[in-house]
């Protein structure tokens, strides 16, 4: 069906200008992906990047001042209790609450404390009883 | 009540296994009786798994708390179509709507008046039974909506806040139909390989089916993403979260196949591309099905981890290895019957245009699953986030933007370049003018400006193209302008309505480009009497209130709007707690224009304090975004239209020719050392609707 090449060629041009973009679009955006406990492991190495934090936020554990623009809570480890100060400004998304599963995504700062631009929460309440 | 829709489930599997081998047999066999039996079966089916969900929903609106999945979804103050939509709230409930939706679909597809296909039926309902099979067992056995508990609830656990709000009535219902729809093309594509019937009969026999899916899908997607928008509250409506992702991918893939079909139509090309890019559709469908109850992602959509990820993964891999394996087999009856002439044709827009939609589908894909990958190879896990994907599919569609402005004026074949250049001269310079004085009016980024100027020059061609083919009409029939516009519309509905959509794209590209470049926020705390200003826009806020209703509490703010100095409303962003739902629900403020959103989020405030944090928002051009969507639907609509055709040439022996040369040339391979390309049949397209 082709019999020019200039198709071929014209074909794997695009698909290399894509890769290309994929490429060095990565550069900046890729986050690391770590449990609490991990983070903690990695110590100074991952301190000033970008990183994904998963993790649990304790019951009554949430501070929130600056009428409702900052909040700061622990996230801790499912399994071994370690915990990281986690501060965040801005919009805090209606379904996060203390007691449930949290990712944050930010800044571990040299002082230990993650510094988050968003929190990513689940639709947690669905498939627990709501205790009343 | 219940028991009833189990019961109904195993009848319904009894009688797809029996439908199945009924068909299989029935074709092979060449028995009218047993094929018609057959038939009947796939009616039985739809009416078993139509009793079921009848049993689901009549348990739901009873409020039949003993059953499990209706003391987890719903509570006693829900109302009508909330109850309804708790039908596809849950994992089990939305397959089994899944369910219900295919059983449908092929008691449709069984019972359409149909000149082409006919042949292909048996193994095409085959293979829509064999899909429904399969959930089937996985509703029986895996994830039962009827599972009662051991006690009777007083009060159901409610359906969240943030799901009930009008999207939830369409959004999932649009999107599983959208996914459902695209099994029909993709098991006549397999009936066709399978009967060797492997001219355009099996296109022309599901063009309506492959368009509402992609209809279905798309808006789907849009709706999601207005829900989004309005509900979920953080002045956006796209994160591209796996679950997004998801449902954009089948999207583009069938996009491009939409496209691509109409070549093989015409020319004869890409038949072997055109299976695969159904079978990659399909594929995506039930991966993006898989992806919401896999737990392999994080996602805000994701349903709880279940059991159900292995039993999805073998499906997709016995579809993919299945029907790859099938095509490979009669590669030799899928050769092309002419050549590409031309780098300058519409034939090259149109394979441009696929590799880019299904480049993206790919980054998009890559994007999406990179966290398992890396944890598979490097054991740690690397998300890419919205940057990422922003700047890889930007470029990308623009790219295909651009190319639909070209394609609706290059003609098929071969088109010479002075021609081209005459064509676009008029668009181009009234694009450029508009892109002035867009820069003119303060517009300074550069991607932006290119954007907008590809959008405009986009627009201009397709009405230039319409004012050509009105004002042609005009003159050959005499009628008024109006009355030939129409008439063109309607004498050509799959060129006009695909045309339309065209226009919907780039309106909701202009949404798209005016929001994500040049939206501005600020976030502050005002104490009654306090001013902010944004953009043009002065807010003051007044005071905040509280107040019961009966059934949450709620805490509203007001705000006054002025711009330029004169008062344009008020606004009430508001928090409210439903009385049995432990979890507060944002309700964002939106003033909305043309031009652009004012769009208000209450953050909060300190017990005791009036002081009150804002979120204030303007994104401009976002409404351009749903009516673009609503233009897209009219297309479709139009584009799906019947209308009195000529049934074009099956082209099932012209298969069978090349197949038998590709045959000959094989055993005559020995002392040859030349091959020679694809037959080349000389279809025409001269005189087929243009």
């Amino acid at each position: 069906m082709f019999k020019k090449k200039r198709f071929l060629i014209g074909g794997i041009i695009i698909l290399l200008a894509l890769g290309y973009l994929g490429y060095t679009s990565f550069a900046g955006a890729a986050t690391y992906y770590y449990k609490v406990n991990e983070v903690l492991a990695k110590g100074s190495s991952v301190i000033g990047s970008n990183l994904r934090v998963e993790g649990h936020v304790p019951l009554d554990s949430v501070v929130r001042e600056s009428a409702g623009r900052l909040i700061k809570f622990p996230i801790t480890d499912n399994t071994s209790g370690q915990s990281i100060p986690v501060v965040y400004q801005g919009v805090v998304p209606d379904t996060f609450k203390a007691g449930n599963d949290v990712v944050v995504e930010g800044v571990l700062g040299s002082d230990g404390t993650f510094l988050a631009q968003t929190i990513m929460t689940k639709c947690p309440s669905k498939y627990e009883p709501v205790t009343q | 009540m219940a028991e009833l829709g189990y019961i109904a489930l195993l009848l319904a599997l009894l009688a797809s296994v029996y439908s199945v081998f009924a068909f299989i047999f029935g074709k092979r066999g060449s028995s009218p009786a047993l094929l018609s039996s057959a038939r009947n079966g796939m009616l039985v089916v739809c009416g078993l798994v139509s009793v079921s969900v009848l049993a689901l929903a009549y348990s739901l609106i009873t409020h039949d708390f003993q059953v499990e999945y209706v003391a987890s979804y719903t509570s006693s103050d829900m109302s009508f179509p909330f109850l309804i939509s708790a039908l596809w709230a849950g994992n089990d409930g939305s397959l089994l709507f899944w369910a219900w939706l295919l059983a449908v679909f092929g008691a449709v597809v069984t019972l359409q008046k149909r000149d082409a296909g006919r042949e292909l039926l048996p193994y095409a309902s085959t293979v829509i039974l064999l899909t429904e099979i399969f959930f089937l067992i996985l509703l029986l056995f895996v994830a039962n909506p009827f599972v009662r508990l051991n006690f009777t609830p007083s009060e159901g656990q409610g359906l969240n806040p943030l799901l009930q709000n009008p999207g939830m009535l369409f959004h999932p219902p649009s999107l599983l139909s959208g996914y459902v729809a695209f099994t029909i093309p993709f098991a006549f594509a397999v009936s066709a390989l399978l009967t060797r019937r492997l001219g355009d009969e099996w296109i022309v026999a599901v063009r309506r089916w492959t368009l509402a899916a992609w209809l279905f899908l798309g808006l789907g997607n849009l709706i999601g993403a207005w829900w989004a928008y309005v509900e979920l509250g953080w002045g956006g409506y796209w994160a591209w979260d796996p679950v997004e992702n998801a449902s954009l991918m089948p999207w583009l893939v069938g996009t491009a196949f939409l496209h691509s079909i109409m070549m093989q139509r015409r020319r004869g090309i890409l038949k072997v591309w055109n299976m695969v890019l159904i079978i990659l559709t399909f594929s995506l469908s039930i991966f993006g099905t898989f992806l919401t109850r896999s737990g392999i992602l994080s996602s805000v959509h994701a349903f709880a981890d279940t059991t159900m990820g292995p039993f999805f993964l073998v499906f997709i891999g016995i579809i993919l290895f299945g029907s790859l394996g099938l095509l490979y087999y009669r590669s030799d009856w899928l050769k092309s019957e002419a050549e590409m002439e031309s780098v300058v044709s519409r034939e090259s827009t149109f394979l441009i245009n696929n590799l880019l939609l299904v480049g993206a589908a790919f980054a998009i894909f890559l994007g999406t699953v990179f966290p398992v990958i890396s944890e598979a190879v490097r054991g740690v896990k690397i998300t890419v986030g919205a940057p990422w994907f922003n700047q890889v599919n930007g470029p990308i569609f623009l790219a295909i933007i651009l190319l639909a402005g070209l394609c609706s004026l290059i003609g098929w074949r071969r088109a010479s370049v002075s021609n081209l250049m005459r064509n676009f001269l008029w668009p181009m310079v009234a694009a450029l003018i508009l892109a002035l004085v867009i820069f003119i009016f303060g517009a300074r980024q550069p991607y932006a400006l290119l954007a907008f100027f590809l959008c405009a020059f986009v627009l201009f061609t397709i009405l230039y193209e319409w004012f050509r083919g009105t004002k042609a009409r005009h003159n050959i029939r005499s009628e008024n302008y109006l009355k030939a516009f129409f008439g063109l519309i309607g004498a050509n509905r799959p060129r006009y309505g695909g045309y339309i959509v065209h226009i919907g794209i780039v309106l909701i590209a202009i949404g798209v480009i005016g929001s994500s470049f040049y939206n501005v926020e600020k976030e502050v705390t005002l104490k009654p009497g306090e001013s902010v200003s944004i953009a043009s826009y002065t807010l003051t806020f007044e005071s905040r209130d509280t107040f019961q209703t009966q059934s949450k509490t709620v805490d509203s703010a007001t705000l006054t709007v002025a711009s330029g100095g004169r008062l344009l409303g008020k606004i009430t962003p508001s928090k409210f707690l439903q009385n049995n739902y432990d979890q507060a629900v944002t309700e964002v403020a939106i003033r909305s224009s043309l031009i652009e959103d004012l769009y208000i989020i209450l953050i909060g405030w300190d017990e005791g304090d009036t002081a009150t944090s804002f979120k204030v928002i303007v994104n401009p051009l976002v409404a351009w975004m749903w009516v673009g969507g609503v233009i897209l639907l009219m297309g479709g609509l139009i584009s799906m239209w019947p209308q009195q055709q000529r049934l074009p040439a099956q082209n099932n022996e012209e298969a069978k020719e090349s197949a038998r040369k590709v045959g000959d040339r094989k055993s005559q391979q020995k002392g040859r050392s030349n091959q020679r390309g694809a037959v080349s049949s000389g279809r025409s397209s001269s005189g087929a609707r243009r």
